[in-house]
């Protein structure tokens, strides 16, 4: 923590002028250079950073395209062998989907959202700076399979069984497998702390319904990723232990099915679609309002349609699966649901045609971006009400028409309102204005090759032509209207990098941009361009949802401090922790500064992902561990530490410091990860219940190996620790914090005891995790509640050791409610998982 | 009833969120509980429609449209009632247990016209 070396008198600094106190918060938030530069947790400096790597990816990306367009383009083509075709297809979608589209618009969330609304940085900047290195290194070793030519090659949906070691014996999907799950960390990372920061750090008046609706719209995104994610990193998880290991969970012979991951990898998949959609259609109901210069026409109904795909999208995923056997009955739920999607999608377009209309539309160049995103968009949606439709799915399916019906959706759908997105802003990012002549350049050529490239693939696709060929023979009649495609995704890439050639060369030459050039009335605009590391130098009371038309002078009174929290003596990084709901301040929430932990952390789950990679499984065992002391050190320097807040003293006035209430922040972001967890607990429940049902040679013994008297033991332990824990922060509550170390440590105490049942239970099953999917699939689910009890253990003894450092008491009582939380949800899927595993076998039989 | 609409706090923004979660409980219940019934105790294919599985599958559509229905008619009173920023949450909390009513009745349908398990 910086300390600021004068008297702290915090109603003096009011009286101070305006360079004094950016000289004193700069002092506190400003970035460091060189070496320390890796230590920076601000999230202008990680959203940045996020995407000009995401950028980086996108050239890798479009690099492999342009690739199999050249492949294609002449039949009978030897440009490439099958084998490097395979694995330049797999990995443009995988790069595409995973290492451009997200983390690209989770910067941009990263970079925007507090800027937005009115806070100072994210809620959990050490999150953010973790998930941007899980994200870097990920990234990097899943993209340096392809200079070893090692690259997977199994599409980039990666179904099984072509998937599994038989049919891809070298290492191309475990680096697929292991990469992801490893830049998948980072993209939770980034949904929780969304989730918690738009939630909880509004800036003061800004009730939900007043929010900006790129909020509402990354809140949605974020919330579908914590609940959305999940299910692949379980389907990760199986297949990566079924090919290293052998664990039959998507073999037939061995009691699974490979079905069981087209079901977790669309549970996934399909909700994706929309979690790219949403942030850029966040985008466009931003923009369009600027430039029509008016409000946008029924806020309401855009966040009745926001919360409507945010849900329905997550029942569409068998629409993916409609030739694999399902029963006609159920392929129409996810038809019918398939076409429920579109409205309120079909709401969205009519309100931005709505607000057009009525305003006065200023065509300057990222309104260039929305038309095009308009008609590609439409069009895009349109052949997916087609695909929803059973008998043209089964027609078209595996076809170039699918290829190019999700290109529509994710180009038109995400690159568009993206590049808008990022031409509207960019006098914010570099205080410069792009070039008009060669952005519209840019937009015709992009615009022009897209349609020349992928309508026609519609009609390739609608010819017979599949997807996934490396080649095909001359005389299909898709010889023509390939070269077509091939010549205009050329275009389009010509397009592409004189929009990246303009985005570059305008920090050089770009003419200086004038204050909110652009008319905005949102709040990131009260920024300086480019903005500086503490974001706005007071924070405002803001009760308008368009602050900057309602008070242009806002931005000179921010600056001058004329609002709150225009203090920097403490030397803390403070911002405003407010009602959800109405935006009333309830505490100041100090945030970390910043820190080497975060990488040492990413670099050590490196080191596991690299280890499991080469099959070093000692030294994976012993990163994990490193890792897990890292992370464990790194949540030390939290509370009363002398690294975070020791003094909680704060201006007549102002509410408490965060970590001295009992509703802080960080309670909130362990609720959002619970959600996670849940999502992937029931992903495995329904694994276990999938194969149960359907797989054809499930083999269940006629007893449960699981001794049931262990398991209840281990659970009535496990509930007695929970129900202490309850009592001690019952007490907390009311100040009393009498025996509150003995108490954690024997709670600790009796959390290694369940773990040690639990462990004895498992060992004594004597489980033959590779001869059948029912005894790996137990085996999965004992280590997840092993896993979850000794983390629990840890964490109650680490709260028993701060409470003898003085960090946690009556004086400071956060942090033992955090910790309860874990406690609860171990309870209860302990005992959900007791039921499923050891009850219901005995109950029902095989 | 009355008395447990108010109960519910319809003006509560969670309910922006619980009638669609209720529609995607019944989906994955229908879908479930079809996928287990046809495990379980596939009827002739000769039933046609006219099986247990399609009436216990409608039973739960039904209970499902008489919930969603009962809470739309909850908001939109309640947001008759409010102004400001209670109106705006029961409003669209209204909306949004309309839409999941008639979700649930737009993707029930093939369950009167599709026979099981087939």
């Amino acid at each position: 923590m910086t300390t600021i070396s004068r008297e702290a008198t915090p109603e003096g600094d009011n009286i101070k002028g305006p360079h004094q106190l950016h000289s004193d918060l700069h002092e506190i938030w400003g970035n460091p250079r060189g070496l320390q530069a890796l230590t920076i947790v601000n999230h202008t400096t990680l959203g940045l950073r996020f995407m000009v790597t995401g950028m980086v990816f996108f050239l890798i990306g479009g690099l492999l395209a342009m690739l199999v367009r050249t492949q294609l383009a002449l039949p009978d083509q030897d440009f490439m062998s099958p084998d490097i075709y395979n694995q330049v297809t797999t990995m443009h979608g995988t790069v595409m989907m995973f290492l451009f589209a997200i983390p690209m618009l989770e910067g941009l969330a990263i970079y925007m959202i507090p800027k937005m609304i009115g806070a100072r940085d994210l809620v959990c900047p050490r999150l953010t700076s973790l998930g941007y290195w899980c994200y870097l290194f990920g990234g990097i070793i899943l993209s340096f399979s392809l200079v070893l030519e090692m690259a997977p090659d199994s599409g980039w949906f990666m179904y099984t069984p072509l998937s599994s070691s038989e049919y891809s014996p070298g290492l191309g999907s475990d680096f697929w497998l292991l990469g992801i799950t490893f830049v998948e960390i980072s993209a939770l990372s980034a949904g929780v702390e969304l989730v918690v920061s738009i939630l909880r750090t509004r800036t003061q008046g800004m009730a939900l319904h007043k929010m900006p609706l790129f909020a509402w719209y990354i809140l949605a995104m974020a919330l579908m990723i914590v609940v959305g994610f999940p299910p692949l990193i379980l389907g990760s998880i199986l297949l990566e232990l079924e090919r290293a290991v052998g664990m039959p969970f998507f073999e037939v012979a061995g009691g699974g099915d490979p079905i069981l991951w087209q079901h977790l990898f669309w549970l996934f998949g399909h909700p994706e679609v929309y979690i790219i959609f949403l942030p850029a259609a966040g985008i466009v109901s931003t923009l369009i309002p600027v430039f029509a210069g008016r409000p946008i026409v029924g806020y309401g109904w855009v966040v009745f349609a926001i919360a409507v795909t945010g849900f329905i999208s997550f029942g569409l995923w068998v629409h993916h699966m409609f030739t694999v056997g399902i029963p006609q009955l159920a392929q129409a739920f996810f038809s019918a649901a398939s076409m429920l999607v579109a409205v309120p999608t079909a709401i969205q377009v009519f309100v931005w045609l709505a607000t057009l209309w009525l305003g006065k539309p200023k065509m300057k160049l990222p309104m260039l971006w929305i038309m095009g995103f308009l008609i590609i968009f439409v069009c895009g949606g349109l052949t997916g009400v087609m695909l929803a439709l059973v008998p043209f799915n089964w027609q078209v399916h595996d076809t170039h028409f699918v290829v190019a019906h999700m290109h529509y959706v994710l180009v038109g759908g995400m690159f568009f309102p993206l590049i808008a997105g990022l031409y509207y802003w960019l006098p914010l990012f570099s205080g410069r204005m792009p070039s008009e002549t060669l952005g519209k350049w840019g937009f015709w050529l992009t615009f022009l090759g897209f349609n020349g490239t992928f309508l026609i693939m519609h009609w390739t696709g609608l010819l017979g032509m599949p997807r996934r060929v490396y080649s095909y023979e001359t005389g299909m009649g898709w010889d023509i209207f390939n070269l077509l495609s091939s010549m205009s995704s050329f275009i389009m890439s010509a397009g592409i990098a004189m929009v990246l050639l303009d985005f570059a060369l305008h920090f050089r030459f770009g003419k200086p941009a004038k204050h909110n050039p652009w008319n905005a009335d949102t709040l990131e605009w009260a920024n300086n361009m480019p903005p500086s590391a503490y974001n706005f130098v007071s924070l405002p009371n803001v009760e308008t949802r368009h602050p900057l038309w309602d008070n242009p002078d806002l931005p000179r009174t921010m600056a001058e401090g004329q609002h709150s929290l225009a203090v920097a003596t403490h030397g803390r990084r403070e911002m405003w922790g407010t009602d959800p709901i109405t935006g009333k301040v309830r505490e100041i929430i100090h945030l970390p500064g910043n820190s080497w932990w975060p990488l040492f952390a990413a670099m050590a789950l490196a080191v596991v992902c690299i280890s499991l990679l080469t099959r070093l499984y000692p030294l994976a065992g012993i990163a994990v561990i490193i890792a897990g002391l890292f992370l464990l050190r790194w949540s030390w320097e939290n509370g009363s530490h002398p690294k975070a807040a020791p003094d909680a003293e704060v201006a007549p006035g102002d509410p408490p410091l965060h970590s001295r209430t009992m509703d802080g922040p960080g309670l909130w972001a362990m609720s959002i990860t619970l959600i996670a967890n849940g999502s992937f607990f029931l992903s495995y429940l329904f694994g276990w219940f999938y194969l149960w049902t359907v797989s054809p040679e499930w083999r269940m013994p006629e007893t449960s190996p699981l001794s049931l008297v262990g398991l209840i033991l281990a659970g009535v332990v496990l509930a007695a620790g929970a129900a202490i824990l309850e009592k001690l922060v019952r007490g907390l509550r009311q100040g009393k914090d009498a025996g509150l170390a003995v108490g954690m440590y024997s709670i600790s105490a009796l959390g290694f005891v369940q773990v040690a049942i639990t462990l004895w239970v498992l060992l004594s099953a004597d489980l033959a995790v590779t001869e059948t999917a029912h005894d790996a699939i137990i085996m999965v689910g004992l280590a997840y509640a092993l896993l979850h009890g000794g983390l629990g253990a840890v964490l109650v003894l680490l709260q028993g050791l701060r409470v003898g450092y003085g960090y946690v008491g009556a004086h400071a009582p956060f942090e033992p409610a955090v910790v309860a939380q874990w406690w609860r949800y171990n309870l209860v899927t302990f005992w959900i998982l007791v039921g499923a595993l050891a009850v219901l076998p005995r109950v029902i039989g095989s | 009833m009355a008395t447990l609409m108010q109960r519910l706090h319809l003006t509560h923004p969670l309910h922006f969120v619980i009638g669609l979660t209720l529609w995607c409980i019944w989906f994955v219940a229908v879908y479930g509980g079809h996928a287990v019934a046809c495990s379980v105790a596939p009827p002739a294919p000769e039933q046609g429609v006219f099986t247990l599985v399609s009436a216990m599958l409608l039973a739960v559509s039904i209970a499902a449209i008489a919930l969603l229905a009962a809470l739309t008619v909850g908001c939109c009173r309640m947001a008759k009632r409010q102004v400001g920023r209670l109106r705006f949450n029961a409003s669209v909390s209204a909306g949004l247990y309309l839409f999941s009513t008639l979700g649930v009745v737009f993707a029930a349908m093939p369950i009167i016209g599709i026979p099981p398990c087939l």
